[in-house]
């Protein structure tokens, strides 16, 4: 059957990139949801992410779940330094939206150069060995064990984020940061340590999003660029901000590339996202989920 | 008319004698001359960028993709057989209001979300440029483009610079009368608040949209001078990083003054070409710069807005900030 086998396929593939798509839009709400930060380099971070994986399981020779544990852990002290550095300077600026998301394109291109005279020198195509050995049949469609562990892994991350935030005091608040920070801080709220922890926090989402994509998918430098783009789109359309938004609308993101792509070349799919997003910009620019 | 004249008289004058020396100084060697064309060319981007960005408060990204659309289009009606000459007019009026079609629903967007709105509609733009092979040629670009005819022989070398010094003098000539208009100071009221703008009795939209289109001419002027001087176009050669790069040379030099952008313009321009044997550091160098200016030179060399900017920031108006915050 070989309809049910494409359907199957697509819905595999859509749920897979919706995951990814959702977690790194996720970190990029609640990093702009918190400090108004419009990290434009979030998919340099992704990248990094991914390519630091491919450094630790293949060059290191690493076990893949030691590399990848590495890599997502590594990224609390480098948000914590980039935060030391950079970002904190620009807490208490009106409209640091503006240099904020100056600061991030600046920060886009150093990376952009870095990985072009580094990994971009040392391979093409990135590659991790996989997660696990054997297959696994979804009806007819067979799936690598490999790529199914980064999809379970990737759906208790959104749910253990979602428990985060919800029930836990430092995701609540977070939360009222989101909703109103001076209130907060009348009630008790360490602001400024709460963007600290948002920075990290938004960081380290993205780049589980970048081990989960790398362990499923073999990529290029070239997907930094296009996971931006989406990102930014996925986080307008849902709501800066909302965390709900962004799992919502990046669930439909990634079904809308699966299917997309099926049919016609992925440029149709971007262009499409550019085309949701400029309309959500004009229409209703505090997006479908504004809190 | 004549006081914005006398006022900025001087600078003018040594600009311009500035800009016709290099030409004739650097004519020796090729290379270096070659390079000259493309800083004074840049002036021509820089002083649209320095009115959008300096004195508008606008932060277009898609300002390549703008010039873009420009020297495709100059291409395009060189290749059906129109002399340079008239291409030029048309290519670039086309493209303005291009630009300003693209951007006028932008416009009502303030700060971040027209930065991020341009953004978007730079990356279409491009991505148009790749996608439409039989306009574009795609990723390969279009080479070979040849010289506008200048009384009777093709125009290059030294005679093309003059005639970039003039284009560059022409266009700081421009911003000078624009500045010191009526005009040049609702654009600052505009920029510096637009709620009390408005309550003046500005409508701040239209003012935008006038300063967006006068930028957007800029744009596409330089463009298609880019085109024979360069005689290469892709869609590299107008992607966002020139976009980012332009509005580099203005935020360094100092925004909103007049002479930032030039020297902005003169420092950072020749750059890429100094560096070619580090070719790809180059873009390190434009983050790091990138950076540098917002966190340590908000104000820009020339620090024109002064104690007035606090941090790299003025693009929105303290209202928008609260009504953010609420």
């Amino acid at each position: 059957m070989p309809t049910e086998l494409v359907l199957i396929s697509t819905l595999f593939t859509g749920l897979m990139l919706g995951v990814i798509f959702s977690l790194v839009a996720a970190g990029v709400t609640i990093i702009y949801g918190s400090i108004w930060m419009p990290n434009a380099a979030n998919g340099q971070f992704f990248l990094l992410a991914a390519l630091a994986l491919w450094s630790a399981a293949v060059s290191w020779g690493l076990h893949p779940v030691v590399a990848a544990l590495l890599v997502i852990g590594a990224s609390v002290p480098a948000s914590l330094l980039l935060e030391q550095m950079l970002i904190r300077r620009f807490y208490d600026v009106p409209n640091r939206n503006v240099s904020y998301f100056v600061l991030s394109l600046g920060i886009t291109q150093i990376l952009a150069g870095l990985f072009s005279v580094t990994y971009g020198v040392w391979s093409d195509q990135f590659q991790i060995p996989p997660l696990m050995a054997g297959i696994t049949f979804l009806g007819p469609f067979p799936v690598s064990n490999s790529r199914l562990a980064a999809l379970v892994t990737g759906v208790a991350l959104l749910a253990a984020l979602f428990a985060l935030l919800r029930y836990h005091k430092y995701g609540r608040a977070i939360r009222a940061v989101f909703q109103n920070r001076d209130a907060a801080s009348l009630r008790g709220v360490n602001v400024r340590a709460i963007y600290r922890l948002s920075f990290v926090l938004g960081n380290l989402v993205v780049a589980a999003g970048g081990v989960l994509y790398a362990f499923a998918y073999s990529f290029d430098l070239s997907v930094s660029w296009s996971m931006s783009i989406t990102a930014f789109a996925i986080m307008i359309i849902g709501g800066p901000g909302s965390v709900v938004g962004a799992v919502a609308v990046g669930m439909v993101f990634g079904f809308t590339q699966a299917i997309v792509s099926a049919f016609a070349s992925p440029t149709v799919a971007t262009f499409s996202y550019l085309g949701a997003m400029l309309l959500i910009l004009l229409m209703k620019p505090s997006g479908l989920f504004a809190r | 008319m004549t006081d914005a004249l006398r006022k900025h008289g001087r600078g003018l004058l040594v600009f311009a004698v500035a800009a016709y020396a290099l030409p004739l100084l650097l004519a020796g060697n090729r290379y270096f001359a070659f390079i000259g064309g493309i800083a004074l060319l840049h002036v021509v981007w820089t002083a649209g960028m320095s009115l959008l960005y300096g004195y508008a408060g606008l932060m277009p990204l898609m300002f390549a993709g703008i010039a873009g659309i420009s020297a495709y289009a100059a291409v395009g009606l060189m290749a059906a057989g129109f002399a340079f000459w008239t291409a030029l007019p048309v290519a670039a009026l086309f493209a303005a209001l291009v630009g300003v079609g693209l951007g006028l629903p932008a416009l009502r967007l303030k700060g971040f979300y027209f930065t991020l709105c341009s953004l978007v509609i730079q990356t279409v733009i491009t991505l148009a440029f790749v996608y439409f092979v039989n306009l574009t040629n795609g990723d390969t670009g279009i080479s070979q483009i040849a010289p506008p005819a200048w009384f009777g022989g093709p125009l290059q070398g030294v005679g093309f610079d003059l005639v970039l010094a003039t284009l560059a003098v022409g266009a700081m000539v421009a911003l000078v009368l624009i500045v010191e208009a009526p005009f040049g100071r609702r654009l600052v009221a505009v920029r510096e608040d637009d709620e009390l703008a408005e309550m003046l009795g500005i409508d701040v939209v239209r003012q935008k949209l006038a300063a967006f289109f006068v930028g957007s001419l800029f744009a596409a002027v330089g463009g298609a001078f880019y085109a024979p001087y360069v005689g290469f176009v892709s869609p590299r050669s107008f992607d966002v990083l020139l976009s980012l790069n332009i509005w580099l040379m203005v935020a360094f030099g100092g925004r909103g003054t007049i002479w930032g952008a030039v020297v902005g313009t003169v420092l950072l321009a020749p750059l890429p070409f100094l560096l070619q044997d580090y070719y790809k550091v180059k873009d390190v160098i434009y983050g790091l710069l990138i950076i540098g200016v917002i966190v340590l030179l908000p104000g820009g060399i020339l620090g024109g807005l002064g104690s007035r900017a606090a941090a790299g920031t003025g693009t929105q108006s303290p209202g928008l900030r609260r009504k953010e915050a609420a």
